[in-house]
């Protein structure tokens, strides 16, 4: 396996209506980077453009010290892994792996196939058609066919948007597992945060054909560029706030009536005309409304009304009435302590080191 | 594994009774009508009559011609139908409308005008045929090339319009994954894309195919001699009556009929390469 990386510079392409601007992107070995973007953010072209289906109109794809920017798909030595995985229908799971050592102009010998397929444990099923197959075993027969080829990068485009959420998940985990042990680099297309954050060490956010933030997966959750960003991260509460007053180091600033305290490492060094608060569900703490409770911050603490409860998988998701809409997440357990229903008063507790202020 | 069963096609829901009744009805009116004149047809003769029939040298080379003929188109309609078939479901070209509109214009133009209009192009003084003939005794008139001009040109919608069906339902991401995993582009095209899209080629084959073997009115035109079966039925019609025609068509029916069976088997029987989508 190779110990090289992806690197795009100043990539950029004209597709009919659609331009992807100068994009700059670099994968190192054994690295996920993410693409996260809504649909028609350019996020499949920009994977397209990388396994060679669509021609740069300029900027360069390295694949470690190779110019692939001219190359046919073909000679590129790239695995391109689509929704389902895209199985060839007509082939059994051993007959995929055999076109894919063909094409890699190795000779399709069985004993290499079983190995193939038994490194992913579906050396049982080579017999079968992919329509005969589940999800996760079609997943694993589409790795084995994958490297067939020995191939440097792995390209995923939403490989699981036709999946119930359970077995997702479980792909997911087993995608993972696989891609730390492969060692090349790969890129992972999706428009779910939820599984951006999952697979993600690098993630970089697309939206309209330009790359609007991009970095290390925990840097990029952590701090959202702008608000657009915090939007595409799933962030629940984005509110536009009003500079009050400095406050030592820090800020005060007003959401609506409310008046809140930020510490100074957490403001933008250069504050754009409109200022905006991210702040994720679970940063608010609930607490009941009779309670004395204790806070580092005391003008952190609203008085807050609960709108409407919503489940959230594991956690529920609570809408509150500040004077401003928030939105707040619990796990069951402390929803039974607070006895948590419609139209209650409760107090909303923000964790002061949690908001962002964003242009 | 409710994975498998996912994948099976959905059962339709359960149809009302009066609607499924109603509709029988309608079809088996249609399959009556198909099936009544071919069966009355096959009812008016006998081993012996289509013994005398069989018989006659003219009617046996004229059936020959017949299946020759339109073998040879159903080939020229594969080797130049399914490549512009593949482009039309797969590059996007100004004029693509254009192109797919022209295929279909045999359909829409009587037979007869079909014949006239090739006989300008091919005949003695058409503007290829003299040439042709000039430069490589290449003849359309009289020849079995002519009856296969006639043929092809009123039977290649079928094979264009069934295969492009076919290749659009190839999932391109397949193509794509062909291409990534190292498979050239005319790799990709055999590999993948005319496995999957064996079944639409084939229909549009064996539709092409049909339609030379029936062909009257383009070939009589411009070909009377060497007689096609269609149109030797027509002569016998003409010099002897309903009866010997009779026998003949019921021949001819029998015939390509049990090659339909023979070819259906062979193109689609056994491990048949399935399609995407259908």
């Amino acid at each position: 396996m190779s110990t090289s990386g992806l690197t795009l510079e100043q990539a950029a392409l004209r597709l009919g209506a659609f331009r992807l601007a100068s994009v700059d992107l670099a994968v190192e070995p054994g690295e996920v980077l993410v693409l996260l973007g809504p649909n028609g953010a350019g996020k499949s072209v920009t994977l397209e453009a990388i396994a060679g289906f669509h021609r740069l109109d300029s900027g360069r794809i390295l694949l470690g010290a190779r110019d692939i920017t001219d190359m046919p798909p073909e000679r590129r030595r790239i695995s391109l892994l689509f929704q389902n995985f895209a199985l060839f229908p007509h082939l059994s799971a051993a007959g995929n792996v055999a076109l894919a050592l063909r094409a890699a102009g190795l000779a399709p010998a069985l004993p290499r196939i079983t190995e193939l397929l038994a490194r992913f444990g579906v050396a049982p099923l080579a017999d079968r058609l992919p329509e005969l197959l589940s999800p996760g075993e079609k997943q694993r027969v589409a790795l084995a066919r994958a490297l067939a080829g020995q191939p440097e990068l792995f390209l995923f485009d939403e490989p699981f948007s036709a999946l119930d959420a359970p077995t997702r998940a479980a792909l997911r985990d087993g995608l993972k597992e696989f891609l730390r042990q492969a060692g090349a680099p790969s890129v992972f297309v999706t428009h779910d945060p939820v599984e951006a954050l999952a697979l993600a060490d690098r993630l970089a956010l697309l939206r309209d054909g330009a790359v609007i933030q991009s970095g290390a997966a925990a840097d990029v959750y952590r701090a959202p560029a702008d608000r657009l960003a915090a939007r595409l991260l799933g962030v629940e509460n984005i509110l536009p706030v009003r500079l009050v007053e400095r406050a030592g180091l820090g800020w005060r600033i007003a959401v609506g009536e409310a008046v809140l305290e930020l510490p100074g490492s957490n403001a933008p060094h250069a504050l754009p005309p409109e200022l905006f608060l991210c702040l994720r569900a679970e940063d608010v703490a609930l607490a009941a409304a009779a309670g004395d409770r204790q806070s580092a911050s005391p003008s952190n603490l609203l008085a807050a009304r609960v709108i409407a409860i919503r489940h959230a998988g594991a956690l529920l998701k609570v809408s509150l009435d500040c004077g401003f809409p928030l939105v707040a997440a619990l796990t069951q357990r402390d929803a039974r302590a607070l006895d948590l229903a419609s139209g209650i008063p409760l107090i909303a507790d923000i964790d002061p080191l949690a908001i962002r202020l964003v242009g | 594994m409710t994975a498998i069963a996912l994948r099976r096609p959905a059962r339709p829901p359960a149809q009302s009774l009066s609607l499924v009744l109603v509709f029988s009805l309608c079809g088996g009116v249609l399959l009556a009508f198909i099936l009544l004149p071919l069966l009355r047809l096959a009812a008016s003769q006998s081993a012996g009559s289509l013994a005398r029939i069989a018989a006659m040298a003219d009617v046996r080379q004229a059936i020959a011609l017949s299946l020759e003929a339109a073998l040879i188109t159903a080939v020229l309609a594969a080797l130049l139908g399914v490549p512009l078939a593949y482009l039309l479901a797969r590059a996007r070209f100004r004029g693509r409308a254009v192109v797919a509109a022209i295929i279909d214009l045999p359909l829409a133009v009587p037979h007869t005008v079909a014949g006239i209009a090739l006989l300008f192009v091919l005949g003695r003084q058409g503007i290829i045929g003299a040439p042709l003939a000039a430069l490589f005794g290449l003849r359309f008139w009289g020849t079995l090339a002519g009856i296969v001009a006639a043929m092809l040109f009123v039977s290649i919608p079928y094979t264009v319009n069934a295969a492009r069906i076919g290749f659009e339902a190839v999932d391109p991401r397949l193509e794509m994954t062909a291409r990534s995993l190292g498979l050239g582009p005319w790799q990709v095209l055999r590999r993948v894309s005319l496995p999957l899209a064996w079944r639409s080629v084939m229909t549009g084959l064996t539709l092409t195919y049909a339609r030379a073997v029936s062909e009257f009115g383009a070939v009589v035109i411009l070909v009377y001699h060497p007689m096609t079966a269609p149109v030797k039925i027509y002569e016998l019609f003409l010099r002897f009556g309903v009866d010997d025609a009779a026998g003949m068509s019921v021949l001819l029916l029998l015939i390509t009929l049990g090659l339909f069976i023979l070819l259906r088997a062979l193109a689609f029987g056994g491990a048949a390469p399935r399609g995407q989508g259908r």
